[in-house]
């Protein structure tokens, strides 16, 4: 006979994994939920305004499980009141063979000299945008990704955040 | 209670780390953190009885009260904890539609789990008799379980404290819970293979 104040054994192990794999199937965490999250989090920590996506040609928001061909040249705009942000995706110029697994974003925003950070599954990238507001981002992986606009000159300016896209 | 030294780096201690790192300055470090705890989080707060959507709100709230207050939590290493007691207390406190926040000892106990017919449909065979025999169970056990499930055995006490379990009923000792489950199972013929 076992007992309740026995250790723990393999067998109970097994059970709990059993447990798991029941509740997993029959009421699974939504997919997009951690990334959801993480999302809320950075609005939440920076006081970010959140930028409305315009418009997307064939890069799909977030929530479509679509598989996203690398076709080039796709943009999307985002719209903040303060601030608006172009982006268009392609892949990324390099004599590598594995170019394909990067993507280049070339980019335009209504700020010149804004910082723009690329945030994506492997950590962020940050550009400051030319005196025309133009950008580029190049050797970003594909996946999602989405960007925060800041303008190092203007302290007052809440920083705007895109929702998350997938490159 | 010390959790056996099995596996140091449970869950709870990996998140606990990821956190540490994260007041620390390594910033990257809290989406770690929530990849890591969102499918304990998410059995936590389903297993109170609420709707999904109220669940992913209390696992959001949960969060960014973390956030909020990272830098006066007392114990990095017990964030594991403090998620869980957050995100339960948010679930009723978003159910119930109340304005005021339940104490830690107000929460009521969660209800016994259900899963609805659509989800029963999907299941296994063998996940329709160990759901028959879970539903069998006390709700406390049931909660217990569905949580712990998730988690790494050096977690168990911990986490059965946060659900607001007494000090002892799970690891590195059995428990009542786990053994009403073995005991219910091993009188199965149709579960033993």
């Amino acid at each position: 006979m076992t007992s309740h104040t026995d250790a723990i054994d393999a067998r109970d192990i097994a059970n709990l994994s059993h447990v798991r794999d029941l509740f997993g199937h029959a009421d699974p965490v939504p997919s997009d939920l951690a990334e959801r999250v993480k999302f809320a989090i950075t609005v939440h920590a920076l006081h970010a305004e959140v930028a409305e996506l315009m418009d997307s040609a064939l890069l799909t928001t977030r929530g479509a499980e679509a598989k996203v061909e690398p076709t080039p040249t796709d943009s999307v705009t985002f719209t903040a009141a303060s601030v608006s942000l172009m982006v268009s995706a392609g892949p990324a110029d390099s004599d590598d063979d594995d170019a394909d697994d990067r993507v280049r974003v070339d980019g335009w925003v209504t700020a010149p000299g804004a910082q723009i950070e690329a945030v994506t599954t492997e950590g962020s990238s940050t550009v400051i945008s030319d005196a025309n507001g133009r950008f580029v981002l190049d050797d970003l992986p594909h996946g999602p990704v989405h960007f925060v606009v800041t303008d190092p000159g203007n302290e007052d300016m809440r920083p705007v955040i895109t929702p998350t896209i997938q490159i | 209670m010390t959790p056996t030294p099995t596996a140091p780096d449970g869950l709870g201690t990996l998140a606990g780390k990821a956190f540490a790192a994260y007041r620390a300055g390594e910033r990257e470090r809290l989406s770690e953190l929530v990849d890591l705890v969102t499918p304990v989080l998410w059995n936590a707060a389903r297993s109170q009885g609420g709707a999904p959507a109220t669940c992913e709100d209390a696992i959001q709230t949960a969060f960014l009260q973390l956030v909020d207050r990272a830098d006066s939590i007392n114990e990095p290493a017990a964030v594991l904890g403090w998620l869980v007691v957050v995100v339960k207390r948010e679930v009723w406190r978003l159910a119930r539609g109340a304005r005021r926040e339940f104490g830690v000892e107000e929460v009521p106990e969660a209800p016994a789990q259900q899963l609805d017919p659509e989800a029963q449909s999907i299941l296994s065979e063998r996940q329709r008799v160990l759901w028959k025999h879970v539903s069998t169970l006390s709700p406390r056990c049931q909660e217990l379980l569905r949580v712990i499930a998730f988690a790494d055995r050096p977690d168990y006490a911990a986490i059965a404290e946060s659900l607001g379990m007494p000090v002892g009923s799970i690891g590195p000792t059995r428990g009542r819970c786990l053994q009403k489950l073995r005991t219910t199972l091993g009188t199965d013929p149709g579960w033993a293979v």
